[in-house]
């Protein structure tokens, strides 16, 4: 079986690896529709028993589906660029072409994250040579060894370098910058300012996907209606959940609306409910140290500061429910701890985002008020408002971007008969 | 006067280590709790915290299920107190290695009554009872009223062992630490046949005693000195000195056997209780205090042999929230009882500290970005 994920030891390994992969680039042009037939087989092939237990798997099933895919394709490509066509635009015609070979430096925090990353590069018809953080070397070949089996060919896997090595190895970072066309680049603060800071070449398109934060709101038709109070609540667990909250779409903080003489205490205990739920369901197996250090920190400092502040936690690091009133977003903690913040009207709360803010997760019963929250958000740099319970489903555009576009060249053709 | 101050008085007047480790819990538990209903009289917010804890302190029946409070707490300014301004009698700061904001801790006269017999009762197990001539490898500019750093604090915590007290280091004019020779030598001099009490933090003894005096082939001749060290071996790293190098070195610098150097943990924030290493070279609690290790993944007690984050419990602070801290350091455990060394109870190790917390991924923002409205 072909292996695509390689420990890597110095800069020649990938410099040799980077021209094999722009050699299978120029030898065979890729439409998006054989690398979705690819990808279709590879999504199937997920759904076997030992990959149950890895995060994010019915995630990227469904992200590699045709069904997902093609409309996003028509939608940033152009109508006929499925096949690798030419879509008109009046007397123009514009077509995609791959910029070649695409680097992608996905965050650790996200574990499937290097692969969709790299799906987004190689629908462009590019090559990828994907840095692999080391927490994700073993799950990643786990995935990969399914495309081998889905790609008899090779067509599509002989244009994947997967390269592991410690992000210390600046030499590394550096040969692996100096030979690609296009980056993509995920991460917090830190990872991302070194990266951005390697000497790429200047043709190099860079798609940036920095730290970002995520809130929820409910207004009090949505929270108060007992109806639907376990549903909203079990999509508000499950967003929490999913990365262990670590993610830039994962929910930090939850505002609810206020309602005169109605209090939030049934809200709050079916919530807990649904924590609790989702706790048993998926359990941790590790933790580090530092962030049980954390989440017993936060719990103390929010009520010992505040005697008017509640919190509901189980003995353990489990989960953390801070309970209290205000429109001030506090600093995230992670790991599965959600301030929940009641306020006269979430348009104060939304007032005050700054471009932080990656994804706004709604639960509102009052239509018209979701549009002027969502217009409101936008204005103040939230890029994605989303049901909850939808918070990660990874559609683009992402960030305010689209996902394949920026790693393609859009070729413009006015026929010289015209 | 509250009730579980007699029984705190109990606690320090038997031997530190010989209660088998049932008998303990139950009197730590039960202290424990009275000293909770205290702090909740006294402190809104502390109130708060304790009554949300999941689990009702009033029921619990281990100390681990009682409701403890994160170290950096009490890095609050001002700080968490039980007592009001006027009761104060001295501030204890923590040396703030990790973190630019120290810890503070408010004694009121029972605490710091308390933990100058707290640490008495620790190291009397350790030394014996007996006052000596007391060597402090630092500066005598530490005495005084007010506030207190870790040096001090350990400095005058050793202070009911000494018949007289001598300071062999001086401080420069940009604060440097100087070694007076003259008077090291004279000190020695007159008390080769003597038994002598020694301390000084771990890198000062290091760096300005062992190191100077050393290089020179100097022996101080003072085979019973007891030399006593804390403050930990980060800064130390560096200079990477392995601890038996340490030993044998300072011993060979005094004269006396390495078995006469005891390295102890202390925190300025569990007030009165230290950890010095036993003969086995390990840690114990003692009957007025103890020690929890807990899972990272679960906050229960670890099983004899894993790692853990360290819990300290002491009933001695009743002037701040100091009873039941967790800490930022690891530790395993050795035994639960059983030591070689004699002492009853749990045996640990240090295992350095809990590696710095740090939001990861793209979910962590540091700086604000400007919205476009």
């Amino acid at each position: 079986m072909t292996e695509l994920t390689h420990t890597v030891h110095s800069p020649a390994e990938i410099s040799d690896a980077t021209a094999k992969l722009r050699q299978s680039v120029s030898a065979l042009e890729l439409s998006p529709d054989e690398v979705m037939a690819i990808f279709d087989s590879w999504a199937k092939s997920l759904d076997a028993r030992e990959l149950d237990d890895l995060p994010g798997i019915p995630f990227l099933r469904m992200w590699l589906r045709r069904g997902t895919l093609e409309p996003i394709i028509a939608r940033e490509l152009g109508s006929n660029a499925l096949h690798g066509g030419w879509t008109e635009y009046g007397r123009a015609k514009c077509k995609a072409f791959p910029l070649g070979v695409v680097g992608h430096w996905p965050a650790g925090n996200v574990e499937i994250q290097p692969i969709l990353s790299m799906t987004c590069g190689l629908l462009g018809g590019n090559a990828a040579l994907v840095r692999i953080p080391s927490a994700l070397v073993d799950m990643t070949r786990l995935l990969m060894e399914k495309l081998v089996e889905s790609d008899p060919g090779e067509r599509l896997t002989r244009r994947i370098f997967m390269a592991a090595f410690d992000h210390r190895r600046k030499d590394l970072q550096e040969a692996m910058a100096r030979v690609v066309d296009g980056a993509m680049i995920w991460g917090g603060e830190e990872a991302v300012l070194q990266i951005r800071a390697l000497p790429f070449p200047h043709w190099t398109k860079i798609a940036v996907f920095g730290p970002r934060m995520s809130v929820a709101a409910m207004d009090a038709g949505a929270w108060s209606n007992p109806e639907e109070q376990k549903a909203w609540c079990l999509r508000m667990a499950r967003d929490v959940w999913q990365f262990d909250q670590q993610a830039c779409s994962s929910p930090q903080v939850l505002f609810l609306e206020k309602r005169q003489g109605q209090s939030t205490d049934q809200f709050l205990a079916c919530l807990q409910r649904a924590f609790e739920t989702e706790n048993r369901a998926h359990p941790r197996s590790t933790i580090p140290a530092a962030l049980t250090s954390e989440i017993c920190q936060a719990r103390a400092s929010w009520l010992l500061n505040d005697p008017t502040h509640r919190a509901v936690f189980p003995p353990g690091p489990d989960w953390t429910l801070l309970v209290g009133e205000g429109s001030d977003i506090p600093q995230p903690t992670q790991g599965k701890t959600l301030t929940v913040l009641e306020v006269d009207d979430l348009l104060e709360a939304v007032s005050k985002f700054d471009g932080n803010m990656q994804t706004l997760g709604l639960g509102m019963a009052n239509a018209e008020k979701e549009l002027e929250l969502a217009l409101l958000a936008g204005k103040k740099g939230v890029d994605r408002i989303v049901k909850l319970g939808r918070m990660h489903v990874f559609v683009p555009p992402w960030d305010g971007v689209d996902l394949i576009r920026p790693m393609v060249r859009i070729v413009r053709h006015v026929s010289s008969a015209d | 006067m509250q009730p579980f101050e007699d029984k705190i008085e109990r606690l320090l007047s038997v031997p530190p280590y010989a209660q088998p480790p049932e008998e303990r819990h139950a009197c730590l538990l039960e202290v424990l709790k009275e000293e909770l209903d205290y702090a909740c009289q006294r402190h809104t917010g502390y109130k708060n915290y304790i009554q949300q804890w999941p689990r009702d302190y009033r029921s619990a029946t281990r100390v681990a299920d009682l409701p403890f409070l994160p170290v950096r707490m009490l890095k609050a300014n001002p700080p968490l107190s039980f007592v009001h301004q006027d009761e104060v009698k001295r501030t204890l700061t923590s040396s703030a290695t990790t973190s630019q904001t120290p810890s503070r801790v408010v004694l009121d006269s029972p605490t710091a009554r308390r933990m100058t017999k707290g640490i008495v009762s620790i190291v009397r197990d350790f030394i014996g009872p007996a006052r000596r001539p007391y060597l402090v490898v630092d500066t005598p500019g530490f005495q005084g009223s007010g506030e207190l750093g870790a040096r001090g604090a350990a400095i005058q915590g050793l202070q009911p062992f000494a018949s007289e007290t001598t300071h062999c280091l001086t401080a420069g004019a940009q604060g440097e630490l100087i070694l007076d020779r003259d008077r090291l030598k004279q000190f020695a001099q007159d008390r080769q046949d003597t038994e002598v009490l020694v301390y000084g933090f771990t890198y000062i003894l290091w760096n300005h005693l062992v190191q100077p005096l050393a290089a020179a082939g100097i022996c101080l001749n003072l085979p019973k000195a007891r030399i006593l060290h804390s403050g930990g071996w980060k800064r130390l790293q560096d200079q990477a000195v392995e601890k038996a190098v340490f030993n044998e070195q300072l011993a060979r610098l005094f004269g006396c056997s390495p078995d006469h150097i005891v390295d102890f943990y202390g925190m300025v924030e569990s007030v009165g209780v230290i950890y010095p290493d036993c003969s086995a070279g390990n840690k114990h609690g003692p009957v007025f205090g103890d020690v929890i290790v807990r899972n990272p993944l679960t906050l229960e007690p670890v099983a004899a042999g894993e790692h853990g984050i360290v819990q300290v419990c002491s009933v001695l602070p009743t002037s701040f929230p100091g009873h039941l801290l967790l800490t930022e350091d690891m530790a395993q455990v050795l035994t639960y009882d059983g030591c070689p060394c004699g002492r009853r109870g749990i045996s640990f190790r240090f295992a350095g500290r809990v590696p710095k917390a740090e939001l990861r991924g793209c979910g962590n923002i540091e700086n604000r970005r400007s919205a476009t409205s």
